[in-house]
């Protein structure tokens, strides 16, 4: 059921009376001390909320101006490549094989002699597909698992705790190797699932934390106490209140996930020839690193460039949550 | 502390059982454990079904599985695709392996801890904001393409070093492997050192050590300093099972016959007894770590009793 | 005067803007005097006793003026090396959270020891002695053994004792205890206090004892400066301010105190909240709460009016204290 006032979290969050002091920089030492001010007669002085602090702050961050709009071009060229990039990626030559940078092939030629440019472009799509596909999976499994085990508690949690302890076991690679080296579908969808299904109990903790942590605010014993039903309790008092920290890391785990679907594609268990993928690039490159640097260079300076830009979006993103860390 | 102790192995068990299990089911099920066995050629039928039978693998998944743990706690990991016993290529693999995760987890200690007190100290300046933008960046670049590159450069364009490690792998050898498998984890360790030291800095502690009139470097190393270690040498020891498990990539760069190595054939050879082997003995070096650093952490700081 | 402060202003550099946290602050105490500086947080009387130890944190803070005379020298204007060898040694602090303020994962003989191993040279083992005399000077039982325990591992007013054991180890001049007593269980507040006052006598220490509890100054106290919006707004002998405050605010503090001969009537509370130091109010800073205001305090600030009466000193930093102290 939709919300009917899309606010909620902010209000919910103002009305602890912790907007206020959400804003306080460096100066701990003073501001602390320093209540909002005289009757709240200048209109600066309005406590802010959470959520409208953390966009006044993101407003004026280059960092988060610069990664948001790598992203926005990444997605706009996934969806649209050929905007910006006029042939086929499968299209190869080899009689051009390792040739260097030349008129129209700005990138030059990798060993089978395709056009770098081309291809590199055409990679952007897979890695952003599988990062925010493989991203909304975990955060979705992960977070109503977590949600739900932190907000009843008992035996349910205790098994998803054990639970959770397993796949922290299982060494992350080693298991794509394992369960993607068996699979001979070459789509994007095995490698998604895999992340899924490795990823969530890392969401699965935080919003298992974060939703304990709210469940013992004073207003949420208060409405428990006025007889609020547990789905209310849960969708409009801990929810607005535990989200925070779970945008925040899987806005950092979305790069994680693009350099796993390139780690595992450059091991070759991921995507496979003929798909396009910057991780499959690098891998057929580096045989030739000697003679033909530019088809390892470029894939992989897309790669970082693109892993960076979420990254620093979500470290953006969790210093305007949390002016603590500031 | 005793019962702690107990209490933690107790709680080992199942999540022991249960990371084995699941990646014994999905070699298990998911491939055909006896199709590298017979080298390239498709087994013939009856073979396929000799062979089957000899590694009990007619019987139910679940006793399979019972069987293949029952003979690891005698110390029969079974054999591996080349007829060796699995355990002969630990005796291998392994002290490659623990060699590369020590020059890994030394770079972390010196280089991370280093550049996060120097920057933790110096919050803002120019240093900070370079060190955190570098952090940046190697978190950022997947570790084989780091691999890759220092590879490019040390080894092949400027010839520093061997661009493939030796089969002995020395230490020597090992140090810009180590420093490519440590990578990520190094810019994480700088940066938690550098946000506990910038925290604790601000803290009524170190206020009162100031009040004290103590010199600042004894202020740092003496309050700051201990305080703040803390969290990153829980850190540390967590990473160490993260490393080993995570070595097959820079093993596989730089052609280190390690136990990534021997993973990675074991996959592709769909082999269950190499990779579960080699898993098992991965999954409890993780769970002895975790438990190591829950009984340091209660050595470092006082507060913490365990009952 | 063992300690002098003159015209000190200090500031903060906040993302709101500058905070004036301290604007020309005078007071000074005399060694074997108490001086309790009393006002609400934000007030500016933990800034003030910060920048006097030195140990304000700069940035974000800042010291535009003033002078800050310890037996004559200016401190603001010693090397850091000289300012250090003060701290601790001369002059010591006391702070509100003896849990906080103490090191977690060092032992209380370690702490303890430490002002003697680095500002006297002494040996590890003849440290851990003095810290022995100390917990006993302060009246922890059983020293000897409880030396080596952790902070935690004592109760909240045993913790306070440790950091006046600290402060009072070399025998300074000086001590500033910032609400000592704040953090503690009201059956515990008086013997804290009295161990205080008592040490404080027996060393002929010279004491700056900040709080916003009146209560509390009224036994100890010898005289009172009352800061508001970072200015002290009186000053005063302390049987003086409580028998006639020459300030409104200072009255509003008194009639804030619950009284046993005045049950049932209504306690008194000044209307609105400390000013935002990134603001101040022109004129008279606390015009906008004070129930006698007029026009003149918009616009006037109103200097420290001497109002001495009888021959202890006085000084009131009203337009109307006339009004006030009489009316």
């Amino acid at each position: 059921m939709p919300d009917q006032e899309p606010y909620e979290p902010e209000r919910a969050i103002a009305g602890t009376g912790m907007g206020g002091t959400m804003d306080l920089g460096a100066s701990e030492a003073i501001t602390l001390e320093q209540p909002p001010g005289p009757d709240g007669a200048d209109p600066r002085d309005k406590p802010r909320s959470l959520w409208s602090d953390a966009w006044h702050d993101l407003r004026r961050n280059p960092v988060f101006i610069i990664s948001a709009l790598v992203i926005l071009f990444l997605i706009v060229i996934s969806l649209w490549p050929s905007l910006i990039a006029s042939g086929s990626p499968l299209k190869c030559d080899l009689a051009k094989a390792q040739e260097g940078s030349q008129a129209g092939h700005p990138f030059g030629f990798n060993g089978q002699g395709c056009d770098v440019y081309t291809r590199t472009v055409y990679g952007a799509r897979t890695s952003v597909a599988v990062g925010i596909l493989a991203t909304l999976g975990v955060a979705v499994l992960g977070s109503v698992l977590g949600g739900l085990a932190g907000f009843f508690g008992g035996g349910g949690d205790a098994i998803l705790s054990r639970i959770t302890d397993v796949f922290f076991a299982i060494p992350v690679v080693l298991g794509g190797l394992v369960l993607l080296s068996v699979i001979t579908s070459n789509t994007i969808w095995p490698v998604i699932g895999f992340i899924v299904l490795l990823g969530w109990p890392q969401i699965s903790r935080i919003a298992r934390g974060s939703v304990i942590t709210a469940k013992q605010n004073d207003y949420v014993q208060a409405a428990r106490a006025l007889g609020a039903s547990n789905s209310r309790l849960l969708l409009r008092h801990i929810a607005p209140n535990a989200v925070a920290p779970v945008i925040v890391v899987a806005t950092i785990a979305l790069g994680t996930y693009i350099s796993l679907e390139a780690t595992l594609s450059f091991l070759g268990v991921g995507l496979k020839p003929p798909s396009v993928s910057w991780g499959i690039d690098i891998s057929s490159a580096a045989p030739y690193v000697r003679n033909a640097p530019h088809a390892l260079l470029w894939p992989s300076g897309a790669l970082a460039i693109t892993v960076l830009a979420f990254i620093m979006l979500g470290d953006a993103v969790r210093d305007a949550l949390d002016p603590k860390l500031r | 502390m005793g019962r702690y102790v107990v209490r933690r192995l107790l709680q080992m068990i199942p999540v022991f059982i249960g990371a084995t299990l699941l990646i014994f089911l999905m070699v298990n099920v998911m491939g055909d454990p006896i199709a590298g066995l017979c080298g390239d050629r498709e087994c013939d039928p009856a073979t396929a079904a000799q062979l089957r039978h000899e590694f009990g693998l007619d019987q139910p998944v679940w006793q399979q599985y019972a069987t293949y743990m029952g003979n690891v706690f005698t110390g029969d990991f079974g054999t591996a695709f080349n007829g060796q016993p699995v355990t002969e290529l630990m005796g291998t693999a392994f002290p490659v392996t623990i060699r590369l995760t020590i020059v890994a987890i030394l770079f972390e200690i010196v280089v991370g801890i280093i550049l996060g007190v120097v920057t933790g100290l110096r919050r803002g300046r120019p240093v900070d904001t370079g060190v955190l933008l570098l952090t940046l960046v190697v978190i950022s670049v997947p570790t084989f393409v780091t691999g890759l590159l220092l590879q490019l450069l040390l080894g092949v364009k400027w010839g520093w070093i061997d661009p493939a490690v030796s089969s002995e792998a020395a230490f020597g050898e090992l140090i810009v492997p180590g420093l490519v498998l440590a990578s990520v984890s190094l810019a994480y360790v700088t940066r938690l050192t550098r946000t506990s030291i910038a925290e604790n800095r601000r803290s009524d502690y170190v206020r009162t050590a100031i009040a004290k009139g103590l010199p600042r470097h004894r202020v740092i190393t003496r309050h700051l300093l201990r305080n703040s270690l803390i969290p990153v040498v829980t850190f540390i020891g967590t990473d160490i099972g993260a490393l080993m498990g995570g070595a097959i990539v820079t093993e596989r760069i730089f052609n280190i016959h390690g136990v990534g190595y021997q993973l990675y054939q074991g996959i592709l050879r769909q082999n269950t007894q190499t990779v579960v082997g080699f898993v098992t003995v991965l999954v409890l070096v993780f769970l002895v770590a975790n438990l190591v650093v829950d009984l340091l952490y209660a050595v470092l700081d006082p507060r913490i009793r365990y009952a | 005067m063992l300690l002098e402060v003159r015209d000190l202003h200090v500031e903060f550099h906040t993302r709101d803007g500058v905070a004036k946290a301290v604007n020309g602050v005078d007071y000074g105490v005399d060694a074997g005097e108490t001086l309790a500086v009393l006002g609400e947080s934000g007030s500016g009387k933990s800034v003030t006793a910060q920048t006097i130890m030195g140990i304000l944190d700069v940035p974000p803070g800042r010291i535009t003026a003033g002078e800050i005379l310890f037996e004559g020298r200016d401190l603001l204007k010693l090397k850091e090396d000289e300012r250090r060898k003060v701290r601790g040694a001369e002059m010591a602090m006391i702070f509100q959270d003896a849990l906080s303020s103490l090191n977690p994962v060092l032992t209380v003989g370690d702490q303890l020891g430490e002002m003697f191993t680095v500002h006297r040279g002494m040996s590890r083992k003849d440290a851990r002695a003095k810290a022995v005399e100390l917990m006993d000077r302060v009246r922890i039982p059983a020293a000897k053994e409880r030396v080596k325990q952790y902070p935690h591992q004592f109760s909240g007013g045993m913790r306070q004792r440790i950091m006046i054991a600290m402060a009072m180890a070399l025998e300074p001049k000086l001590i500033i205890a910032d609400e000592p007593t704040t953090a503690l269980d009201v059956t515990v507040q008086a013997q804290v206090m009295d161990l205080l006052a008592e040490l404080q006598r027996e060393l002929h220490m010279g004491l700056i004892l900040i709080t916003h509890d009146l209560g509390v100054v009224a036994d100890v106290a010898d005289k009172i400066a009352v800061m508001y919006a970072g200015r002290i707004v009186e000053t005063a002998p302390v049987h003086d301010i409580y028998k006639a405050p020459a300030h409104p605010y200072t009255r509003g503090l008194l009639e804030s105190i619950p009284r046993l001969d005045q049950k049932g009537q209504e306690l008194y509370a000044i209307k609105g909240l400390p000013p935002n130091l990134t603001r101040i109010p022109p004129g008279c800073a606390f015009h906008p709460r004070c129930p006698m205001a007029q026009d003149v305090c918009r616009t006037d600030v109103p200097p420290l009016y001497d109002v001495t009466e009888s021959d202890a000193e006085r000084g009131s930093a009203c337009h109307f204290w006339r009004e006030c102290l009489h009316g």
